[in-house]
């Protein structure tokens, strides 16, 4: 990734990440009454306020990065197109491997990226918000994972979630207001 | 399962039953329920797991806000995001206890009433003015009382579990009563939306509600007819959750003032 030096790029990135959030807090919400097992209803619910609260702080960050509060961009439709896919896994098993394994891997790694590239000093409180996110997500995944092993479930077509991830670029798209 | 429709009952809309395993049976009147009415250990663990599974259709309910409502107010959803999570540690630490106790999930009839009407309703305030308003503050006066019996009969961590629990669910009483007052004062058509949603609670309760003069349950135990029953009212935790003291003073008057259970009393 190149270096990211501009406040609007930095907030655009921030207010993609924000979307991402809010998306895997909306899906994993709307799969707790559906997904029969208790154990994962549990684990979906412990979830969404994760996911909510990585969302809130980015929002807050945005008002920082010189838009409004919770400014929020969607990504490329190539993204978007991965996360509503996902937000459509039936059984317990794909929804588990879709999320965790398939989707969340790669958001790290663009996390990380993103780090990486703003600058240290200046985005400083853009990084501490998002170091935390990378740190709370693979708790996540160490969860699923041991819910994974709890319940027997499979990994489905993770794999290939993942691999198409791998295949977009950059996610954040120009402009539109999700 | 994708998404969950609605059904009807004696020309009441509900919403269709949130997945459950097949170790559950799932009933949707007290009569076909296994409530055994003392605190012998068999009682204590259905009663247990009875919250349990109630926690779980909270999680549930909660999760169902969020998802369902994506235009309410971020503030709104963080607090329904929240209670998600809270709901769902409270399955868990009751499941730990039933665990503790030689109980199994599944070991008794459960029942998902609570949100079959909730969730029928197709708005914000009207889902929290049930689910948190109305049934939420209703197991708020209960367990206050509860906690006290169970360390009576010499179960002190059951009483603590429950204690900790009810700390939470003020929690959500209180953000509905601040979010629909809030609401209201921005559109007070919010208020019309909540009355109607109380009213469509009690025709849906009372569809399943024991009938007139009695019934008795799945393990013999005789159960009175709402007019017949007792409601505890925690004064306490009510002011706590931001009841208005005119609301705590109808509230008691409905429940024509015959059990009021203190904060003291439950701690």
């Amino acid at each position: 990734m190149r270096k990211i030096t501009r406040v609007d790029e930095r907030c655009r990135n921030v207010a993609t990440f924000r979307h991402v959030c809010v998306q895997l807090m909306e899906t994993t919400a709307r799969w707790t009454p559906t997904t029969p097992e208790m154990e994962a209803k549990v684990m979906f619910g412990r979830h969404i306020w994760d996911f909510a609260q990585m969302a809130d702080a980015l929002g807050k960050r945005t008002f920082e990065l010189r838009q409004p509060e919770h400014y929020t961009l969607r990504p490329v439709d190539a993204y978007d197109a991965l996360l509503k896919e996902a937000a459509a896994a039936e059984s317990t098993a794909e929804r588990i491997a879709t999320i965790y394994d398939g989707v969340l891997p790669g958001f790290i790694e663009r996390c990380r990226a993103y780090v990486a590239a703003t600058d240290a000093i200046l985005d400083e409180p853009s990084i501490t918000i998002i170091e935390r996110m990378i740190r709370e997500m693979e708790r996540q995944r160490k969860e699923a994972a041991e819910l994974q092993s709890e319940l027997k479930l499979g990994k489905g077509n993770a794999a290939a979630i993942a691999a198409r991830e791998r295949t977009i670029g950059n996610i954040v798209a120009e402009g539109v207001q999700a | 399962m994708s998404e969950l429709g609605y059904y009807q009952v004696e020309g009441i809309t509900l919403r269709e039953t949130p997945a459950r395993e097949a170790c559950f049976k799932v009933v949707y009147r007290d009569a076909d329920a296994m409530e055994f009415g003392n605190m012998s250990e068999i009682a204590r663990r259905e009663m247990i797991h009875r919250h349990m599974t109630n926690e779980m259709t909270s999680v549930e309910m909660a999760a169902a806000c969020v998802a369902e409502f994506p235009d309410a107010p971020w503030e709104l959803r963080m607090e329904l995001a929240r209670q998600a999570y809270d709901e769902a540690r409270h399955v868990q630490v009751l499941y730990r206890r039933l665990k503790e106790l030689g109980g199994h999930k599944g070991e008794f009839p459960i029942s998902t009433l609570e949100w079959n009407m909730t969730c029928a309703v197709d708005n914000l305030p009207g889902r929290i003015a049930i689910q948190n308003r109305t049934l939420e503050a209703g197991a708020m006066d209960v367990m206050g009382g509860l906690s006290l019996v169970l360390r009576k009969v010499g179960d002190p961590d059951t009483a603590d579990i429950l204690d900790g629990i009810n700390n939470d669910e003020v929690s959500h009483v209180r953000f509905a009563n601040r979010w629909i007052k809030r609401l209201a004062q921005q559109d007070r058509r919010v208020l019309m939306k909540m009355a109607s949603a109380i009213r469509f609670l009690q025709d849906a309760n009372s569809k399943f509600q024991i009938k007139e003069g009695g019934e008795v349950n799945a393990v013999g135990v005789a159960l009175a007819s709402p007019e017949n029953r007792i409601p505890a009212v925690n004064v306490e935790h009510r002011k706590l959750a931001e009841f208005t003291d005119e609301e705590i003073n109808e509230i008691l008057r409905q429940a024509g003032y015959r059990t009021i259970v203190s904060a003291e009393a439950g701690a």
